[in-house]
């Protein structure tokens, strides 16, 4: 999809704010906490990505961080039924069930070791790509979610890394836990962006659906 | 169980706009309270989700591979054909960090990362990360214009560097090996990695001063 997310190479964000913290408020840090500890059931970082993706386009580029981490983890919610739309305004669950128990930092490290997941899975295919090779990405967006930034559309360079398999991004905000080959693709700078600097280069990882033979 | 269709997802972001109040830090009180009423979480597991993130996990755990890499070279090679492996080897694997590629600066080359579509970053062995890096001004400009992103860092590079810019736009996660620099000979490897800044493991800083970071 064409969405709000795909900011590569967009214009006239002002300068970095170079110095800024890790968070200004306590809601930023809460609202990190709670995506962490609550995930809703069953989803998957795609989808999670493709939720923010669909975020209001002039919402999404003018509400802080993680205001669209808090909307995002609102509309998925109520999208997988987790509670309703009244029980969101009010802040207050219909039938309150038993308290949670709380989880210690020592018990929280552990979960967040177990936060650790391969995304490789076994290729029932042999890779259509080589390291060296030469290959143009697709010139179109696809419908749904897709890891394939604007900018890199049409463009074509070298093949820098095979991954083996990994889970498919675009599957994956379908449900679906689907491998294709990975590759790291090099791309002179030159080749993306108008007078840009011939030393500078640019590698993005995509799956082989992404990419044909140049 | 999620409906997986845009559509809907897009629908329920309408709703959430049109009818959750505009502040943020009650919008978070309500999700908070929903969810804990609701059973799912304890607010006080909350606070030390945020305690484990400030006092345990961090760039320090960057830091020490960085550091061991400058003086171990059997270690170094690991680290950049199997950074996965090393991050579990420390105990450090966790949120984003199964698929990790550490990239070394070279004398040539200068490695920046960036993730244009969302934020990924490598957060169980960097940490939160700064504002800056999940801004729409760096996930625009990195890409395009990373010399006069990197000038706003006040990294000026010799004219014989190329800047090779990562967009982390898979699960792989990217740890930039900065350059050891002079004047650091002998050192051990705590005293090193104590001059390990978070900004140059992500590419936004290249020369590392020898005054602890």
């Amino acid at each position: 999809m064409d969405g709000p997310q795909d900011l590569g190479g967009k214009e006239d964000f002002g300068p970095i704010d170079v110095a800024s913290p890790d968070f200004r408020h306590d809601w930023e840090r809460r609202q990190w906490a709670l995506s962490k500890l609550c995930p809703v059931p069953g989803i998957t970082i795609d989808w999670f990505r493709h939720g923010l993706e669909n975020m209001p386009p002039a919402v999404y580029l003018s509400v802080p961080y993680f205001k669209k981490w808090n909307a995002n983890e609102m509309a998925l919610g109520l999208d997988a039924g987790v509670y309703s739309l009244s029980e969101l305004v009010s802040g207050h669950a219909k039938d309150p069930a038993d308290p949670a128990p709380v989880q210690s930092v020592d018990a929280l490290e552990d979960r967040q070791r177990a936060l650790a997941r391969s995304f490789a899975v076994e290729a029932d295919t042999q890779p259509l790509f080589r390291v060296g090779d030469r290959v143009t990405t697709a010139a179109r967006p696809t419908e749904g979610h897709s890891r394939l930034p604007a900018y890199a559309r049409a463009a074509t360079g070298t093949v820098t890394h095979h991954h083996g398999a990994h889970l498919f991004a675009d599957a994956g905000a379908r449900g679906e836990h689907i491998g294709h080959h990975l590759y790291t693709v090099e791309f002179a700078a030159p080749d993306l962006w108008t007078g840009a600097d011939p030393r500078d280069t640019v590698r993005i990882d995509l799956w082989e659906p992404c990419l044909d033979r140049a | 169980m999620p409906t997986f269709d845009s559509k809907k997802i897009a629908h329920a972001h309408r709703e959430v706009h049109a009818h959750l109040p505009s502040d943020p830090a009650l919008r978070v009180k309500a999700l908070e309270s929903l969810l804990v009423e609701k059973g799912l979480v304890a607010s006080e597991t909350i606070d030390n989700w945020i305690e484990l993130y400030s006092e345990r996990i961090g760039p320090m755990r960057g830091a020490r591979l960085v550091a061991r890499s400058w003086t171990d070279p059997a270690f170094r090679d690991r680290l950049l054909s199997d950074a996965g492996q090393v991050v579990k080897d420390y105990g450090y694997q966790g949120h984003a960090t199964e698929h990790l590629k550490a990239v070394e600066n070279t004398p040539g080359v200068h490695n920046l990362v960036v993730c244009t579509l969302c934020s990924c970053y490598p957060f169980s062995i960097l940490g939160m990360s700064p504002i800056w890096y999940r801004s729409a001004a760096y996930r625009a400009r990195a890409v395009k214009e990373p010399r006069v992103v990197l000038h706003e860092f006040g990294v000026t590079l010799p004219e014989d560097v190329g800047v090779r810019v990562w967009d982390s736009t898979a699960e792989l996660r990217y740890l930039v090996i900065p350059e050891r620099p002079k004047g650091t000979e002998g050192w051990d490897e705590d005293h090193l990695a104590a001059i390990v800044t978070r900004d140059s493991m992500i590419g936004t800083q290249r020369d590392l001063s020898v005054e602890p970071a």
